[in-house]
């Protein structure tokens, strides 16, 4: 994807947090004109995970798309659980929170018989005071529509090894290994 | 084109440069040897001898979304006029190779070669590890030519036009690399994945040398002490990074006693003792890392009296003994490097304690003399009784240490092998 960027080979679409809330979650609230706009709106269509391929932006293993708050996310296969508490989503120049982040892993069958799986969704969404206010007085478009419930999913599957993506900024096995040898030349052998 | 255009960056938000190594050698350095246009100047060209690797983030930026890694190219110049060796040394420091090179394949065909190299503050030999990380790619001369026919058959490099320019230019050019600089994270995360080949693969080359398990964290410490910019993500993991270690122990010397039940569940509630050490960064316990050192020391003496229970079986004395105590040392040297590495990559507030321990003690550290030298009977209650008042452990440590040298070293039964650092040889 992003190859409507024009941009060289090597770029990834990695959003930090703050990027996906500042600009890409709050920018389409506002109704700003927001650029690239590559996120697709899947609303509240309760796609399973594995058939977010095409339809989803997708990068590496990983699936992004808008969507609304829900009070379940339920699909024909499951369902979204929830794990862990709300998090914060700090801006890094001001010290304000700009978003909150939830957690949900999509369990299989339904809440009394289910099987949990490796699919992860990381919800964001703006946060809930304050900013509604702010937000409906720039919506004179159409003031019926609750934009302050968008959401923006981040959908992946975890995986045990981390094979692709951050790894090639991390150092191989064999690498510290030969880092620690390169310790032992400097500590001269007592004789 | 360049990156930015009147300050503004014309990456779009959210998006990051992350090349895979095939689109750093096949685009990136593909076009540079030949010297064709790059669409965008992602990667400056650097004077690697002019540019320190704390500068390098901010020459190398791109866009404005926050970057683990920076890539240049660098023009390899030789370090003496007939030789082959390059010079990367710069005003603060030098880069070092490290390991191996690692060939970079496409499509299961080469397509050139990676080094790894570590910066060093200071001159060789006497260069001080920064957790500074380079990869230097370069390609391999006579893929280069012959690889431009299928570039267009992977995905990444579409864009690629054939390289126009002739094999001779090549050889001219040959000296460009372009390099991936990072910072070291924590490597407990590779640990977490395999801990027994890391385990195994560190004490194959420990049997071969003597490390001092004091020296070593002791020299991080102070490596430490003038490294103050690191960034201090690793904080939540200090608790893990000392319970891998000890679970690496424990399973070890399981393994090792597996065949003697009272040895087994008594090492096993040895070594709960240490689970309750506190967090290295607790902010009120100032001497956290002395009582990690002084953890050394009775984790030692407890591996020897586990080992002398071991020999309580008097047909084959000697030989359980000696077998014992090899597997052992492999896993004290283990231990060190572990806690070594742990430490070096983690900033406490505790250094300091440490360090003024040094600073007042003018004499060499006292060689670790484990304390089982002074019992040649092999009577293992002795330990407990000098080693189950924590407290006194942690004031007495570096007298402790002394009378364990000078008390003498009478035993000689196979323990030599568990002194890390001798000063009679071994």
């Amino acid at each position: 994807m992003g190859d409507n960027n024009n941009l060289p080979p090597g770029f990834r679409f990695c959003p930090t947090d703050e990027e996906l809330v500042v600009h890409f979650l709050r920018r389409k609230d506002d109704l700003l004109p927001y650029h690239p706009d590559i996120i697709p709106d899947l609303d509240v269509y309760p796609y399973n995970p594995w058939d977010l391929q095409g339809k989803a932006l997708s990068e590496g293993n990983k699936w992004y798309y808008y969507s609304r708050k829900m009070q379940n996310r339920v699909s024909d296969s499951g369902y979204w659980k929830q794990m862990g508490m709300d998090e914060p989503i700090m801006s890094s120049s001001c010290r304000k929170i700009v978003g909150i982040k939830k957690y949900y892993v999509f369990h299989i069958g339904d809440p009394s018989n289910d099987v949990w799986t490796s699919w992860i969704m990381h919800e964001y969404r703006l946060p809930d005071s304050g900013s509604s206010s702010k937000s409906t007085s720039r919506k004179r478009g159409n003031p019926k529509l609750d934009y302050s419930k968008r959401v923006i999913c981040k959908v992946f599957e975890q995986r045990n090894d981390d094979d692709d993506g951050d790894n090639d900024t991390e150092l191989s096995c064999l690498d510290e290994v030969f880092l620690s040898m390169d310790d032992l030349d400097e500590i001269s052998l007592p004789n | 084109m360049n990156i930015s255009v009147n300050g503004q960056s014309r990456v779009p938000p959210g998006f990051r440069f992350h090349p895979t190594e095939e689109e750093l050698l096949q685009y990136y350095l593909q076009k540079k040897v030949a010297n064709e246009k790059i669409d965008l100047d992602v990667i400056l060209e650097v004077d690697l001898n002019k540019l320190e690797p704390w500068d390098i983030q901010e020459r190398c930026k791109i866009g404005s979304t926050p970057q683990n890694d920076w890539y240049f190219f660098s023009h390899k110049d030789k370090k003496y006029p007939t030789g082959t060796r390059t010079n990367r040394a710069t005003a603060a420091g030098f880069w070092k190779a490290t390991g191996r090179d690692k060939v970079i394949y496409s499509n299961s065909k080469r397509i050139g070669m990676r080094k790894t190299l570590v910066f060093y503050k200071g001159r060789a030999p006497h260069g001080q590890k920064s957790d500074w990380i380079m990869h230097e790619y370069r390609l391999d001369e006579i893929t280069n030519i012959n690889n431009n026919n299928n570039i267009n058959d992977t995905h990444h490099c579409m864009k690629v036009t054939s390289v126009r320019s002739s094999g001779g230019d090549l050889v001219q050019e040959e000296g460009w690399v372009v390099c991936r600089v990072f910072k070291k994270k924590n490597h407990l995360k590779t640990l977490e994945i395999n801990p027994i080949n890391k385990t195994s693969s560190i004490s194959l080359e420990s049997h071969s040398s003597s490390i001092s398990m004091l020296d070593s964290p002791c020299d991080h410490l102070h490596h430490l002490g003038h490294d103050r910019d690191r960034d201090h993500d690793h904080d939540h993991d200090d608790q893990g990074a000392l319970e891998q270690i000890f679970q690496i122990m424990g399973a070890k010397s399981q393994n090792n006693n597996n065949n003697n039940i009272t040895t087994k569940s008594s090492s096993q509630n040895q070594f709960e003792r240490y689970m309750k050490l506190p967090n290295l960064e607790s902010p009120n316990n100032n001497n956290s890392s002395t009582l990690l050192v002084a953890s050394y020391y009775q984790t030692e003496n407890d591996l020897v009296s586990m080992a002398k229970t071991e020999t309580t079986d008097p047909n084959n004395h000697d030989t359980v003994f000696n077998t014992e105590a090899a597997g052992l040392m492999s896993d004290w040297a283990t231990l060190d490097r572990l806690v070594a590495t742990h430490l070096n990559s983690t900033q406490t507030t505790t250094t300091d304690t440490i360090m003024h321990y040094h600073e007042h003690d003018h004499d060499p550290l006292p060689p670790l003399r484990s304390s089982s030298s002074t019992s040649s009977s092999g009577d293992h209650k002795i330990y407990h009784t000098t080693l189950d008042n924590e407290n006194e452990m942690i004031d007495h440590l570096w007298s402790f240490a002394t009378t364990a040298r000078t008390t003498s070293p009478s035993i000689s039964l196979g323990i030599d092998p568990l002194c890390h650092v001798s000063d009679n040889g071994i």
